[in-house]
């Protein structure tokens, strides 16, 4: 087994920027998926475009922002809309297929990536109540998607508390049952411990890659579905020229990682 | 000559003329970008009860509103002050205490019910929230949808697309908001209620055009001349307003692009003292019933706290800003 090069939190961030195209458009959110997004930004993608869903299409921040309406987004922006305008952009997305990928977060996964961010328990009465869905359930219904999570085995579960977005629902034609389109969905999920993807043709979780340090056996045993662990490689460690990059321009005051 | 009536009052009377018990109320901005916290100092100063209350994109206007008891009805997608606090603390405790009847929102939904109300139309036909709980699981009960006056009567129907029959090409038909005051915070307005927001407009024009009554709060009154000579550029027409108020800081702690930056530090202050029902008491003593009105809030925290805090030219907020 080899050793991780960097801290788990660091490796996520650089394994979700490796998700990101050069010319992609992508709606991120704040915290770790704006900090993957500006380290692509900073090295392998360049020619990024970043939407956020409070209207600010094409934002260039340099200080790490802390909300999505942050000044510090509006920095240098393409445009700065109404809401209703991103609705629009998004929805049109659905007929023109032009953002390649939005970044969502959750406390819940299940198998088919239908993903939790409301509440833990009863809805009506939870457990535990979070901010409820934000933007996440417009960019699930309408784009590819890559979810964060932590990696814990009560958080992968075969069956959500609540689906604030849906993934693949049950299956290859769970979407369009529903009236979604079923050609987009969720790619993949990055986790401090390796990246899930879905099997072309049965939608299912199974592990693609597990980071230096850990074992695909490992991260079966944090996670409380089965998936398949046959495909799953070793991701490569991030270069020095990535963590230098990471750590001294993107986020130097190590608010995110 | 124009139309040009003088729509100014103090925050109190606009705030009591226009905002009752029961009412259905909608705050402007986004999350932690010029939200018209000032006003809801003000309604629970003024100890106003059973509100509906909705925004897209809340943070710790609504929050406080909620700890305040002022609200028995949330419609809402998210509500955190983001990066200080990551879900609003008496928010989250009214609804696991069971405290407060809610229902959820997608965030990008709530601005499309606000634009059909700005447009006039009953309803907008959407594909979000589809094959989700929040298409499945109502937090409001169907026969209070239909039963209560300040809501529509259901909180969306589905059908099958008309333009496009038997392909299984559902749409979910969103009720328009039914809205009887919004609130929203501008960097200018002349005293007829021209207005004009700088930076994001967020869901501001439709929400005042959408809802029955508007106050139009802002940074400064100005000479109608400065709106009327680049009328392109304002947000909205001055017949739009009931009620123009002056709120300098109006947005404090959250941001106002060209004016002021968030003050971190005192969301942090919020977000300790947010955790506890006791500690939240003494906030609301100290910093809403113990001053008379926003001008005595603004003097508590002093001149050199709010000038550090206004936006640099070129960045448009200030670098370096004191945040940790």
């Amino acid at each position: 087994m080899s050793e991780l090069k960097c801290t788990k939190k660091q490796m996520m961030a650089v394994v979700m920027a490796r998700q990101i195209k050069d010319g992609d458009v992508v709606i991120v959110g704040t915290g770790l998926p704006l900090v993957a997004a500006s380290l692509a930004k900073n090295s392998t993608a360049p020619n990024i475009a970043l939407l956020f869903e409070s209207g600010i299409f094409d934002g260039g921040p340099v200080e790490v922002p802390t909300s999505v309406s942050d000044l510090r987004i509006c920095y240098r922006a393409s445009a700065l809309t109404p809401q209703y305008r991103y609705f629009g952009f998004q929805a049109n997305a659905w007929k023109k297929n032009d953002i390649n990928l939005g970044f969502l977060g959750g406390a819940q996964i299940d198998p088919y990536g239908n993903l939790n961010s409301t509440s833990i328990g009863d809805y009506w009465h939870p457990k535990t109540r979070f901010t409820g869905s934000g933007g996440a359930n417009g960019i699930a219904t309408n784009c590819s998607t890559v979810i964060m999570m932590n990696h814990q085995k009560r958080r992968f579960c075969d069956s959500v508390d609540y689906v604030t977005s849906p993934g693949w629902i049950d299956g290859p034609d769970g979407r369009a049952k529903k009236g979604l389109r079923n050609d987009r969905g969720p790619i993949a999920v990055v986790t401090e411990m390796c990246v899930i993807r879905f099997d072309e043709n049965t939608k299912r979780a199974y592990l693609a890659e597990y980071f230096p340090g850990t074992t695909p056996e490992e991260v079966q045993a944090e996670t409380g579905f089965e998936m398949d662990l046959s495909r799953a490689v070793e991701s490569e460690n991030p270069t020095d020229e990535i963590m230098d990059i990471l750590l001294n321009k993107v986020d130097p005051q190590r608010l995110m990682v | 000559m124009s139309n040009e009536k003088n729509k100014v009052m103090t925050l109190h009377d606009a705030i009591a003329k226009y905002v009752h018990d029961g009412d259905h109320i909608v705050l402007g901005g986004f999350v932690t970008h010029r939200r018209p916290v000032a006003a809801a100092y003000e309604i629970i100063r003024q100890g106003i009860k059973d509100l509906v209350y909705e925004s897209a994109g809340g943070a710790m206007d609504g929050d406080l509103l909620i700890g305040a008891g002022c609200v028995k009805i949330l419609l809402e997608s998210y509500m955190a002050n983001s990066g200080y606090t990551q879900v609003c603390r008496r928010m989250r405790h009214a609804i696991e205490a069971g405290e407060l009847m809610f229902e959820d929102y997608s965030l990008d939904v709530q601005p499309i019910q606000y634009h059909a109300a700005a447009l006039g139309s009953p309803y907008i036909p959407i594909k979000n929230m589809l094959g989700s709980d929040l298409e499945d699981k109502w937090g409001i009960p169907a026969e209070e949808w239909k039963k209560n006056p300040k809501l529509p009567n259901a909180k969306f129907l589905t059908e099958d697309n008309p333009f496009n029959p038997g392909v299984g090409d559902k749409l979910l038909l969103l009720p328009a908001a039914p809205l009887d005051c919004a609130i929203i915070h501008a960097q200018y307005a002349a005293p007829d209620g021209t207005c004009r927001i700088e930076g994001l407009t967020a869901i501001d024009a439709d929400i005042a055009m959408g809802a029955t009554n508007c106050i139009v709060m802002c940074e400064q009154i100005v000479h109608p001349d400065f709106l009327r000579e680049a009328p392109w550029a304002n947000t909205l027409p001055g017949l739009v307003a009931d009620a123009v108020v002056e709120v300098p800081y109006g947005c404090h702690p959250l941001q106002c692009a060209n004016f002021y930056d968030y003050d971190g530090m005192f969301m942090r202050m919020y977000d300790e003292i947010s955790k506890d029902e006791e500690k939240f008491k003494e906030f609301l003593d100290e910093y809403v019933y113990g001053v008379k009105d926003h001008m005595e809030y603004l003097d508590k925290l002093g001149a050199s706290r709010l000038l550090t805090l206004r936006t640099k030219a070129g960045w448009g907020y200030v670098p370096g800003l004191k945040r940790k």
